[in-house]
């Protein structure tokens, strides 16, 4: 684990110049500019006045007030305060879209047409302007103004009707913000695509990026084996079986788990090889896997049997011993303490200015081999930069940021 | 049936798209990899599936089987879009040949374990010397350096190994897949897609190409929000939540009378006041009882237990329309027979059915994210093997029927 910030890869950002301006809030739009600011692109964060982006209050607090949450997920970001619903604040807003090339949001659908902000009249102030446009259910279509959370996203796009014991209580799949994450990197996809579209032909557009969707998206065949067949995939629990066999989660002797997943024959005769049982891998056992399918239930016990006469880290070595498919499932204390991660430096500790806290949080994804993202600081504080911002990108004088103070604008 | 008939989803077939003249040559397979050429594909990109002669990508006999022996519906829908040319690269003639396509590429997006395309005489250093501007995406379940970078990686083992699994199910109980979809390669996908889209921008500005490098495993980690931070500073270790979330209450999955699920998230105290008055027990919503987030944690059970009875005593519907009038924010907790019935996966052309050879109609989700200028669109679906070997090695590389037919001879497309 490094120590600090990296600054000394600034040269080499592949987004330098881009301009960002992120009015939105929590993490699905917001990850987009975050992905944006890593590769370089300033970031503006335009925040309420009262309290700021609800992220800063999302999730364990630092001793400064603001999130762990926020204080990782609002790197490299400056924060200015800007009331939208003031006239001025306004005006300040369509001031600094002039001079900007992209814009993230998340309003509810006709929020800002409503205060006279939508697309037709950004557009006309910005006709470079790439605009990602990040609800619930979309800009379109009878659910668009519907209340939209990653929650109920995940249950509209089909991904928690699938997480879960059979007949069980569907569960979370892991985390109640994964599709705001997915929307981040569909939402950072096109802005990538619409910014290209803009410097070849000047013309800019927004994206309309739904939570449900970017779940849906990633449902492999459900849908195909659903109108073909009228399959209707059901929670499967710890093992995926409809293709494979062994293909899921098994418990260990020390009461941790592994994950072990032959896809095919060859890979469950890798198996049967580490648990020195070569016979099961036969043709006339189960060395086929239309074999294993018909006979789930006896081959998942005899995977399961052994894994439970071994600790994790046995059954572990045995299986990367014959290159078998399967790894541990890692909670946080496991990663912090494994090789890999350390290797490949996933993880960085930074100095939380103000509190004397080290946060330590995820290092950039993807790895460039030539223009690496980087993390320059932590989420700042509400409105640390609205006075930098405002001299830099308006040229406004002391006396009028003060004005704009008076009025609350700002 | 719901699906939209046609062939372009959202848009005229002439319109452009933001990666027309971006070509993409794809020797990965299955998922992890290929799926940032997919979408990459969608919006325009030529992306040019590279396949063993002999039965090509093993996702083509991976999923649910169709009439077609060398398409399972996964191939189908996930290689939308592409073109197929076989070349063997374990022969020095199919390296040759995939080396001439590198010169005529902006992008090569390969998912071999680390090393393996050095092995074959295709590593970066003799890539970059027939192309200094190629951008070449490797997505491995560890990523190209470390100790594990050689282990096989599937989806299912990076994403437990990235922390995902562990966190899937009920506290002290079995985890759970998060969901039996390969999530880990679709979201080191994205993380290819965009790493790519960012190194081609440095490209086409400097001349100078270089290697996005994605673990699956690490991909997953990344979007794991606070749990690194909470363990690095108060050794907090995430567990399984089940239904629920350890931020916000209520917040779950709840059974409805006639046995279907509804999703609630009561996010912060407004929403939960909605929820009170569309449960008609406003006072829920008070100060002294659960008005506040804080008091409905240390509450819990207390709090679902009161949500839970009142879904369970009404149908899914009757419970919906009471939440969304009050603007709650919830939803049906949507089987793929839900999916196919809704208007709203409708109204938004969600569901694509195009013509598959051999097949008849096959439906597929549709093109995500949805850009107003350059919109992208599915011309078509998974190609049968080999498809464009000949268009592309006559087209793209100038070969005569001569040299074509001792490749074929030689068993090296």
């Amino acid at each position: 684990m490094t120590a600090s910030a990296n600054n000394t890869q600034d040269e080499r950002l592949p987004l330098k110049g881009i301009r960002v301006i992120d009015i939105a809030t929590v993490i699905a739009a917001p990850y987009c500019a975050t992905l944006l600011g890593e590769f370089g692109a300033d970031v503006l964060k335009l925040e309420h006045p009262e309290g700021g982006d609800a992220l800063r209050r999302f999730g364990t607090p630092s001793k400064r007030g603001d999130t762990l949450t926020w204080l990782s997920e609002s790197r490299n970001k400056r924060s200015m305060t800007i009331d939208l619903r003031t006239a001025e604040g306004a005006e300040v807003f369509k001031s600094m879209i002039a001079k900007v090339d992209v814009l993230c949001e998340n309003f509810r659908t006709g929020t800002l047409e409503r205060w006279n902000l939508g697309w037709d009249v950004l557009r006309e102030i910005n006709p470079r302007l790439v605009m990602l446009r990040v609800t619930g259910f979309g800009q379109t279509g009878p659910y668009k103004d519907r209340p939209g959370f990653a929650r109920v996203a995940h249950a509209m796009g089909g991904i928690a009707y699938l997480a879960g014991m059979p007949k069980g209580t569907p569960v979370t799949p892991g985390s109640t913000t994964l599709g705001d994450y997915m929307t981040g990197l569909y939402g950072c996809f096109g802005v990538l695509m619409a910014l290209r579209h803009r410097d070849l032909t000047g013309e800019g557009q927004f994206i309309d990026a739904a939570l449900y969707e970017s779940i849906f998206r990633c449902t492999e065949e459900l849908a195909p084996a659903y109108g073909m067949f009228g399959t209707v995939r059901e929670r499967q629990g710890s093992s995926h079986n409809d293709f494979a066999v062994p293909h899921g989660h098994f418990s260990t002797r020390d009461g941790k788990w592994v994950a072990i997943s032959c896809a095919t024959d060859m890979l469950f005769a890798r198996l049967a090889q580490a648990m020195g049982r070569p016979d099961l891998a036969a043709p006339h056992t189960y060395g086929e896997q239309e074999q294993r399918l018909a006979h789930r239930h006896d081959v998942n016990e005899i995977v399961r049997d052994w894994c439970g006469s071994l600790t994790r880290e046995e059954v572990l070595q045995r299986c990367y011993a014959t290159d078998t498919p399967a790894g541990p499932l890692n909670n946080i204390a496991d990663i912090f303490g494994d090789r890999q991660f350390h290797a490949r430096r996933n993880m960085v500790a930074i100095d939380a200015p103000d509190t004397g806290e080290q946060i330590i949080v995820p290092t950039p994804v993807p790895r460039l081999s030539e223009t690496p993202g980087s993390i320059r600081s932590l989420g700042p504080r509400l409105g640390e930069h609205t006075e930098e911002i405002l001299r830099e990108l308006l040229g406004m004088s002391d006396v009028e940021i003060a004005e704009l103070r008076a009025r609350k604008a700002i | 049936m719901s699906a939209t008939k046609t062939d372009s989803g959202t848009t005229a077939p002439g319109a452009s798209r933001p990666l027309d003249g971006v070509r993409v040559i794809d020797v990965g397979n299955f998922l992890a990899g290929p799926y940032a050429g997919t979408i990459m594909a969608e919006f325009g990109a030529e992306v040019i599936k590279i396949e063993h002669p002999q039965g090509g990508d093993p996702m083509r006999r991976y999923g649910t089987t169709t009439a077609r022996a060398d398409a399972t519906l996964k191939w189908l829908s996930e290689s939308r879009n592409k073109k197929s040319v076989t070349c063997d690269l374990r022969q020095p003639e199919g390296v040759a040949l995939l080396l001439k396509l590198v010169t005529k590429a902006d992008v090569l997006i390969e998912n071999f374990r680390p090393e393996a395309m050095e092995s074959w005489g295709l590593g970066w250093e003799v890539l970059r010397a027939a192309n200094p501007r190629l951008v070449m995406l490797r997505v491995t379940g560890y990523g190209q350096t470390g100790p594990y970078r050689r282990r096989a990686g599937f989806a299912h083992i990076a994403q437990a190994f990235g922390g995902l699994n562990y966190l899937a199910g009920f506290p002290g109980e079995t985890p759970v897949l998060p969901g039996t979809v390969p999530l880990g390669d679709y979201v080191a996908s994205l993380f290819g897609a965009i790493g790519t889209l960012i190194a081609l921008r440095h490209a086409e500005q400097t001349g100078r190409g270089q290697i996005v490098d994605v673990g699956i495993y690490e991909a997953i980690f990344r979007i794991l929000e606070e749990i690194a931070a909470a363990y690095g500073l108060h050794g907090v270790v995430r567990e399984r939540e089940g239904s629920g979330s350890f931020v916000a209450c209520p917040h779950g999955h709840f059974r409805t009378r006639d046995d279907r699920w509804i999703a609630i998230a009561c996010t912060t105290d407004k929403m939960f006041e909605r929820l009170a008055a569309a449960m008609g027990r406003p006072e829920l919503a008070s100060a002294e009882l659960y008005g506040d987030q804080r008091k409905r944690l240390a509450a819990r059970e207390t709090v679902d237990a009161i949500v839970t009875d009142w879904v369970a005593s009404l149908e899914r519907q009757t419970i919906l329309d009471r939440c969304l009038e009050m603007e709650v924010p919830a939803g049906k907790v949507n089987s793929i027979a839900d999916i196919f019935e809704d208007e709203h996966f409708r109204a938004r052309d969600n569901l694509l059915s195009l013509a598959a050879e051999g097949l008849g109609e096959v439906v597929v989700p549709g093109v995500v994210p949805r850009l107003s200028k350059t919109p992208g669109r599915v011309t078509h679906l998974g190609p049968t093997l080999g498809d464009a070997t000949l268009a592309v090695l006559t087209g793209l590389l100038q070969l005569n029927a001569a040299d074509i037919a001792a490749l074929r001879g030689k068993k090296i497309i």
